[in-house]
């Protein structure tokens, strides 16, 4: 088999604008999910009964569902149900977004509940409000202890962001797809975007391991 | 808008195809993804340089790249440097056994780990040979261990069957687009679609809650 990498050379500005996109597209969909994600979290943490049951339903709705089900559903289907116009990076976000957030919220929950109950009532004891406690006491302890499961979402999430292709969010896999399209050559591009996404993706799970057992120690209490 | 959603109905074989080939693809990958998460996970604690580092590094790569490129990239390399012939089906299978079979070697070997050496050493003391030690006694105390991240990992593998959609494999993704394609009714299908998909998936994230408590590993 041949192997030519002159394509690749020829049309590296098409990729890297992909590239672009990617990073773009992942990093405002982990904005919107740790937004969401913050609110059910605190939510279902805090919020008594009813809203632990109605946010539970979100998260458990979010965990059977594919993304690639709720990018092709809000891209194709909510426009038409609500009457607006979405671009397909727009929809991207949504979807995307609205997805992550299930999950950083059970981590942000978990986290929350990891902290012993004690030192909550400590806190009030030392004439705290309940936010001033949340703020200053349990949440930096529970931030360091949600370390390693934020920095997976993150890979996760630039992973997702890839599946936004099927709607033609012109990211990293999309503009490669479009480029096998013109040139055939499939093994290259394919390869090449492959060794793009774990150059991105396998330093920031190691990176993250790393800061975690650094800071370990903070968390621990 | 009028909403039509007899069109769902009139396709519901092809809807409960496709749901039955998603459920087939997640139980078939699930079946050779434990045995493949297996042996890598035994390659990657291997004490010899040469049969841990290419292990190591399949695992690391089909951790960190996306499952949809991997798709792609197992469809069009092994025809074309493997000269190896398969179906839309067999290459989808094989993408996601691969991928699945990283994501359980990783959980096999920290479960695997997590079993204090003392046993190991007791076992072997008593004279059972380092194969007889894995078999009766850490692997099955490292399974009931794990068994919590399995189920976590059977339910992303259910969801993560709708990207084969992309090879035509005709599961429930493939055959809803097509339906929508066919009778213009986009509203109507991608909600039946997102809805069968939560028929299945609810009631497995629920289970995998279950479990999760059930075998929850009391520090």
């Amino acid at each position: 088999m041949s192997f030519d990498l002159a394509p690749l050379i020829a049309n590296w500005r098409f990729l890297a604008s992909g590239l672009v996109t990617t990073l773009l597209v992942s990093a405002l969909s982990i904005l919107l999910g740790a937004a969401i994600g913050l609110l059910v979290g605190a939510g279902r943490t805090y919020g008594g009964r009813w809203l632990d049951r109605v946010l539970g339903f979100y998260v458990d709705t979010v965990r059977a569902v594919p993304v690639l089900v709720f990018l092709v559903w809000t891209y194709f289907a909510f426009p038409l149900f609500a009457g607006i116009r979405l671009t397909p990076t727009a929809a991207g976000v949504l979807a995307l977004g609205f997805h992550l957030g299930a999950y950083v919220g059970e981590v942000i929950r978990a986290g929350l509940l990891s902290v012993r109950a004690g030192q909550m009532r400590a806190a009030l004891a030392l004439g705290m409000t309940r936010l001033q406690a949340i703020r200053t006491i349990i949440l930096p302890q529970a931030l360091i202890r949600m370390l390693p499961p934020i920095g997976s979402l993150t890979v996760i999430a630039i992973k997702d962001s890839a599946i936004a292709s099927v709607i033609a969010v012109p990211e990293l896999m999309r503009q490669s797809q479009t480029l096998v399209g013109t040139t055939f050559r499939p093994f290259e591009i394919y390869t090449m975007a492959m060794i793009v996404y774990f150059l991105i993706l396998y330093p920031i799970a190691r990176g993250t391991d790393r800061l975690y057992r650094r800071l370990q120690h903070l968390g621990a209490s | 808008m009028n909403l039509d959603w007899m069109v769902v109905w009139e396709h519901r074989d092809r809807f409960l195809e496709g749901a039955a080939m998603t459920i087939i693809l997640t139980v078939a990958t699930m079946a050779l993804a434990i045995p493949g998460g297996l042996a890598l996970a035994f390659l990657r604690m291997s004490r010899r340089r040469a049969v841990r580092a290419p292990a190591t590094a399949f695992v690391e790569f089909f951790r960190a790249t996306p499952l949809i490129l991997q798709v792609y990239w197992v469809f069009y390399v092994l025809p074309a440097t493997f000269g190896l012939r398969l179906s839309a089906l067999e290459t989808g299978l094989a993408a996601l056994a691969m991928n699945v079979s990283s994501f359980n070697s990783e959980t096999f070997r920290a479960g695997i780990l997590s079993i204090r050496p003392g046993q190991r050493h007791a076992a072997l003391a008593l004279g059972m040979s380092g194969v007889q030690v894995m078999w009766y006694i850490v692997l099955p105390q490292a399974v009931a261990r794990v068994l919590p991240a399995l189920a976590s990992t059977w339910v992303s593998l259910f969801k993560d069957t709708s990207l084969v959609s992309i090879i035509t494999v005709m599961e429930l993704s493939y055959v809803s687009l097509q339906i929508r394609s066919q009778t213009f009714r986009v509203l109507e299908v991608l909600t039946a679609m997102a809805a069968l998909y939560w028929l299945m998936g609810y009631p497995q994230a629920k289970l995998v809650d279950w479990i999760h408590r059930r075998w929850k590993v009391a520090e």
